[in-house]
């Protein structure tokens, strides 16, 4: 098991929620508003009056296999439309319940 | 959820409601009746007072001064005058405007009901009118007739005026110009003396001979019959038979021994001419607040069943139908509209480049217009200049929320994200600021519903008009436009080849206008104490050119109508006056081609005449209708047709003792007829205002542009009194009324009795024969006689003398007063009373005597005074709109000097047109305070986002100038070219709303060219100086 930390505008939010779930990934956690900006180019994302857009985030915990091919169509996603701004960090889950 | 990401998801629903709007916006527009002007209630009441047998001073002394007295405290009052007259006195109270007139006249009411015990126990109870613009007719027709002439008024009576006062609307039709049958009893004094008879003494058989008498019933077995003597006239001629004495000698005297029966007309009746043929003419007047347009229109359905009805000969056809302007001025008004429309949507197209985007912005234009029709009807308004002025207004702001919202959605879309969700973010994102930018227009039009005056009651309208409008807009932008966008809007897939050669150029264009302006404002900024000096110069210097710009009350409307009114010497006879209008007549149909139709009036009006009777009239007196063609169709304008027709007056008739040409149809009308500026001399004693009011002429004469310059108080009437000598009277025992009565008898006529024939009655009048009454020794010679029936020579006991009639009394503000009016002719107002002020300051005048300007000037002034007032609290309102927007103090100063500019390019603008400064323009400029701070916002706060992102000052006053730059072009182009089809227009009436037109184009392009390199100039000076301050405050903490 991995879990996937997604981070991306706002306007992404459908569309990743929709490919999750046609990728057989049902749960997730996800924050509609969250703050942030990347590390290089990435523009902030404040919801404020000079950095009005605003930027979300889901956590889902995939099965291993899983992990690439929801990377790849992330990786898509961000490749058609690079302004909008999409990360994605896979990190160990060590336990569950 | 919020609006507009529900009107996203609910697509249908939002479309509904839209369309619910129009249709409902449709359906009142289809029931809204047209109209020159808002309703403008009536703010006058008469108070009239008849109090017979006492001069002009003693009505003055006894009648109105207690009136005045009590009246003055009413409620509102602006100003209170009276005419005294012999015989009456009539008590006028100018409201403030605005007020309930039902409200003020019960006022009124209650204040006469304290007042009356006062008055003089002979004096009639005063009567109360409500007068107001409803007197003037709407509609003239005029009469022609040949063979029908004699009996013309009574079939003018039942079959044209009776079923036009039964149309919806009518307040009462009038015929003027055909005189009612009368029969006359001429007698013949010297055969009446033969035979011991007097003028009463025949009145009185006359009166008992014609008679019907119902005797009572009785009965015949078992029947009862009425029993009646039928003794009245069939023919007038009977009359003849009458035995009315007995001879000395014993035989009959009929009364056709000593006198004529003539059955003809009234002896003295006014007569109309038209196009120089004799007729009649049909006035018709509307119910107080009922629509000219829609009864104009009902009495032309009505009028060919009515001339069916006519004798053959009988030709009915318009002087003056009122409606016909008003709906070529409307109709020209939706024309200005649509104009603007057109070069709105071009501008959109230009600046956006997709049709898809301008489709979703122009959207927004029909809704919020047609949507405020809702409005007009609701609240019972009409179509009028100021409503449809609002709707031009309005066509370049409303599409200011939309283009926003729209742009930033294609923002979103641009980047990637879907449509719907680009709608919702795009939105939510600008929502704020597109709210208070709206805020800002509605803080500039919402106090214009709180003017008061008459500027108030014409503005009110446009406040709520397009205070309605600017909400419209905003909820279509909130709603509509999102939703729009997410279901058109698409990411843009690359332009077709037409399009990239059609909007290519255009695109470049643009862009070296932006690299252009770029670059200039860097210098500006670089240089940026120059430039505020400059700028600063500028404004200072248009200020110093603003006294070489005209002012004016209201701009003269050309609706093609003069009237023109002629006054002889008085006494002069009525053929005189026949012989001055025909020649009139011919010289100006010829001269001035544009003359459509010509009608004139002279002579005395019969009382029953209630237009004629509202007007002074007499024998002496001319008063002429002229209609010229549509003011688009000729080249030369009403009021220089006006200053010709004066000049042909003033050199050509030297026997005119005063004439004064209207444009419009009416002296001082207000907003229609030219301006006037009124001299009130106040002062108790005639002769020394008399002589005031005379050398205020000559000076005035000499003055250019005043032209028209009358006195209002009338010449002193010669007369004739007959002054008897009570002793002598009572010698031969008669007392002072009976002889005076028995004078009226003889000279003006007593009516005895009435003929009756099909229903109509007409009087029998008993006089002398005209041919024994027409000089002195006529009057010396009158027999009166006794109640022992003996006769005296009037010359016995009395004499005949010759007296001057005092003038009528004028009053204003409870005291006298003489007003000198002249007509502002080719030249601005406020350049004549410049010009004439210190002249009447020299004049040498009794320390009594005190003049006043009034007339338009004075309502110029009210109304100037208002504007300025409600222009400081609206900067104010847009002050704090704007500083709750910035959270600051200093941006909306600064964003607010681009308003200086305003002014400095209405100055400018003026000056170049040579157009004056009045109501219209004023408005015009108010309006652009919100107009103009709306740049200054877009600027400021984009250059604020831009240091919020990190630029330095420098940076991000240039970087937001350019891209700023489109913005404020197109939201400033959208205005300006919604207002050039008001300022360039030619159609009818358009000489009203140019001048707002003018002021706005002027105001906007220079505020905007200024505004775009002045305010990031000062705004890099307050930043940088604001940045300074807090490195001191920094470095001073650090060296402690």
């Amino acid at each position: 098991m991995k879990a996937i930390f997604i981070a991306f505008d706002e306007a992404y939010y459908d569309r990743i929620v929709e490919m999750l779930q046609l990728l057989n990934c049902r749960g997730f956690t996800g924050w509609r508003e969250v703050q942030g900006r990347g590390s290089k180019t990435g523009e902030p994302h404040y919801a404020t009056h000079a950095w009005p857009s605003i930027a979300s985030a889901i956590l889902t915990v995939v099965d291993d296999r899983r992990v690439d091919v929801v990377l790849d169509e992330l990786h898509q996603m961000d490749l058609a439309t690079p302004k909008l701004g999409l990360r994605a960090f896979v990190l160990p889950v060590e336990r569950t319940i | 959820m919020s609006l507009y990401s529900s009107s996203v998801k609910r697509p249908v629903t939002t479309i509904l409601i839209f369309v619910a709007l129009i249709v409902l916006g449709l359906f009142s527009l289809r029931s809204l009746p047209i109209d020159l002007f808002p309703d403008v209630e009536t703010n006058t009441i008469m108070v009239m007072t008849s109090y017979a047998g006492t001069s002009a001073s003693d009505i003055e002394q006894n009648v109105t001064r207690p009136l005045e007295n009590a009246l003055n405290s009413v409620e509102h009052l602006k100003h209170i005058t009276s005419n005294s007259r012999e015989n009456i006195s009539i008590v006028t109270l100018e409201f403030e405007y605005g007020y309930n007139i039902e409200t003020l006249t019960n006022d009124v009411r209650d204040k006469l009901d304290m007042v009356s015990s006062m008055l003089p126990d002979d004096a009639n109870t005063p009567i109360i009118f409500k007068f107001s613009s409803d007197m003037i007719p709407i509609v003239l027709l005029s009469v022609q007739a040949t063979q029908s002439m004699p009996g013309l008024y009574k079939i003018l009576d039942e079959n044209v005026a009776n079923p036009l006062a039964r149309v919806d609307g009518v307040g009462s039709v009038s015929i003027a110009g055909a005189p009612k049958r009368e029969i006359h009893v001429y007698l013949d004094p010297l055969r009446m003396e033969a035979y011991n008879l007097s003028v009463e003494t025949i009145a009185a058989l006359i009166g008992a001979e014609n008679r019907n008498i119902p005797g009572g019933t009785f009965d015949i077995g078992n029947e009862t019959y009425p029993l009646r003597v039928q003794g009245e006239f069939s023919d007038p001629q009977q009359m003849g038979n009458m035995v009315v004495g007995m001879s000395p000698m014993g035989g009959v005297v009929h009364l056709s021994d000593v006198a004529r029966i003539d059955d003809s007309l009234e002896e003295r009746a006014q007569e109309s001419f038209n196009n120089g043929h004799k007729g009649a003419m049909i006035i018709v007047q509307k119910q107080s607040g009922a629509n000219s347009v829609q009864i104009s229109e009902k009495i032309a359905k009505e009028l060919p069943k009515i001339q069916k009805n006519l004798p053959s000969d009988i030709k009915l056809g318009y002087i003056v139908d009122t409606s016909d302007n008003i709906r070529n001025t409307i109709g020209s008004l939706v024309e200005t509209v649509l104009f603007a429309l057109l070069f709105v949507g071009i501008v959109v197209f230009v600046f956006l480049g997709r049709w898809r985007a301008t489709v979703i912005v122009l959207v927004t234009i029909p809704i919020s217009l047609i949507a405020s029709f809702i409005y007009l009807y609701a609240t019972g308004n009409s179509l009028n200049i100021v409503s449809l002025s609002a709707l031009s207004i309005a066509i370049g702001m409303v599409v200011d929320d939309a283009i926003v919202v729209l742009e930033n959605v294609t923002t979103h879309i641009e980047r990637g994200s879907a449509p719907m969700q680009a709608a919702v973010n795009g939105t939510n994102e600008v929502a704020l600021s597109v709210m208070a930018s709206t805020l800002t227009l509605i803080a500039v039009f919402f106090p214009l519903t709180l003017v008061k005056g008459m500027t108030g009651v014409l503005f009110k309208q446009l406040g709520w008009m397009v205070t309605i409008m600017m909400v419209l807009s905003l909820i279509c932008a909130l709603m509509l436009t999102p939703m729009l966008c997410s279901r058109l809007l698409r990411l843009n897939v690359g332009d077709t080849k037409i399009f990239q050669k059609v909007y290519g150029p255009i695109l470049k264009v643009l862009n070296k206008i932006d690299d252009f302006y770029a670059k200039v404002l860097d210098k500006c900024v670089a240089h940026r104490w120059i430039t505020t000096a400059t700028a600063l110069g500028v404004f200072i210097a248009s200020m110093f050119l603003m006294k070489f710009v005209g002012t004016e009350f209201f701009p003269t409307n050309d609706n093609g109508r003069l009237g023109v009114s002629l006054e002889l010497p008085i006494g002069s006879r009525v053929d005189l006056a026949k012989d001055v209008s025909q020649r009139i007549f011919k010289e100006w149909t010829q001269k001035y081609p544009e003359i459509q139709s010509f009608n004139y009036t002279v002579g005395q009006a019969s009382s029953d005449n209630t237009f004629a009777s509202m007007q002074s009239n007499g024998s002496h007196i001319i008063s002429m209708n002229i209609m010229l063609n549509k003011s688009n169709e000729r080249k030369r304008g009403i009021t220089e047709i006006a200053g010709m027709m004066r000049e042909d007056l003033k050199n050509n008739y030297p026997e005119l003792k005063r004439a004064m040409v209207n444009v419009g149809g009416g002296r001082g009308g207000g907003m229609s007829g030219q301006n006037t500026i009124d001299f009130e001399i106040y002062g108790y004693d005639f002769t020394k205002t008399d002589s005031v009011a005379q050398r205020l002429k000559r000076i005035l004469e000499k003055i250019p542009g005043a032209a028209d310059i009358n006195i209002s108080r009338s010449d002193y009437q010669p007369e004739y009194h007959v002054d008897f000598d009570r002793e002598k009277l009572a010698l031969y025992g008669l007392n002072l009324s009976t002889a005076a009565t028995a004078l009226r008898n003889r000279i003006n006529g007593t009516t005895a009795s009435y003929f009756r024939e099909d229903g109509m009655e007409y009087d029998i009048k008993v006089m002398y024969d005209p041919e024994h009454r027409r000089s002195i020794s006529d009057i010396e010679n009158i027999m009166l006689y006794n109640t022992m029936g003996t006769g005296v020579r009037l010359k016995e006991v009395g004499t005949v003398t010759e007296q001057f009639y005092p003038p009528t009394i004028e009053r204003k503000d409870r005291e006298r007063i003489i007003t000198v009016s002249t007509v502002v002719q080719d030249r601005a107002m406020s350049e004549i009373i410049a010009e004439a002020q210190p002249l009447i300051d020299k004049m040498d005048k009794p320390a009594d005597v005190m003049i006043q300007l009034s007339g338009s000037y004075e309502d110029q002034q009210d109304s100037f005074g208002d504007l300025i007032v409600l222009g400081l609290l609206i900067i104010l309102l847009v002050y704090i709109v704007m500083a709750s927007q910035f959270e600051s103090f200093t941006y909306p100063g600064i964003i607010m000097t681009s308003i200086m500019f305003a002014f400095s390019g209405i100055v400018l603008i003026l000056l170049l047109t040579r157009t004056n400064l009045n109501i219209m323009s004023m408005i015009g400029g108010i309006m652009l305070i919100g107009i103009v701070v709306k740049n200054g916002i877009v600027l400021i706060d984009y250059i604020n986002l831009n240091r919020e992102r990190g630029m330095s000052i420098r940076r991000a006053v240039i970087n937001g100038g350019h891209s700023r730059l489109r913005p404020v072009l197109m939201t400033s182009m959208t205005t300006i070219l919604g207002m050039v089809p008001m300022a360039v227009g030619t159609g009818v009436g358009s000489e009203m709303w140019r001048p707002m037109g003018i002021a706005v184009i002027g105001g906007l392009t220079m505020s905007t060219l200024m505004t775009l390199l002045f305010v990031p100039t000062m705004y890099t000076i307050f930043a940088l100086t604001g940045i300074r301050r807090t490195r001191k405050k920094l470095h001073d903490k650090n060296k402690k």
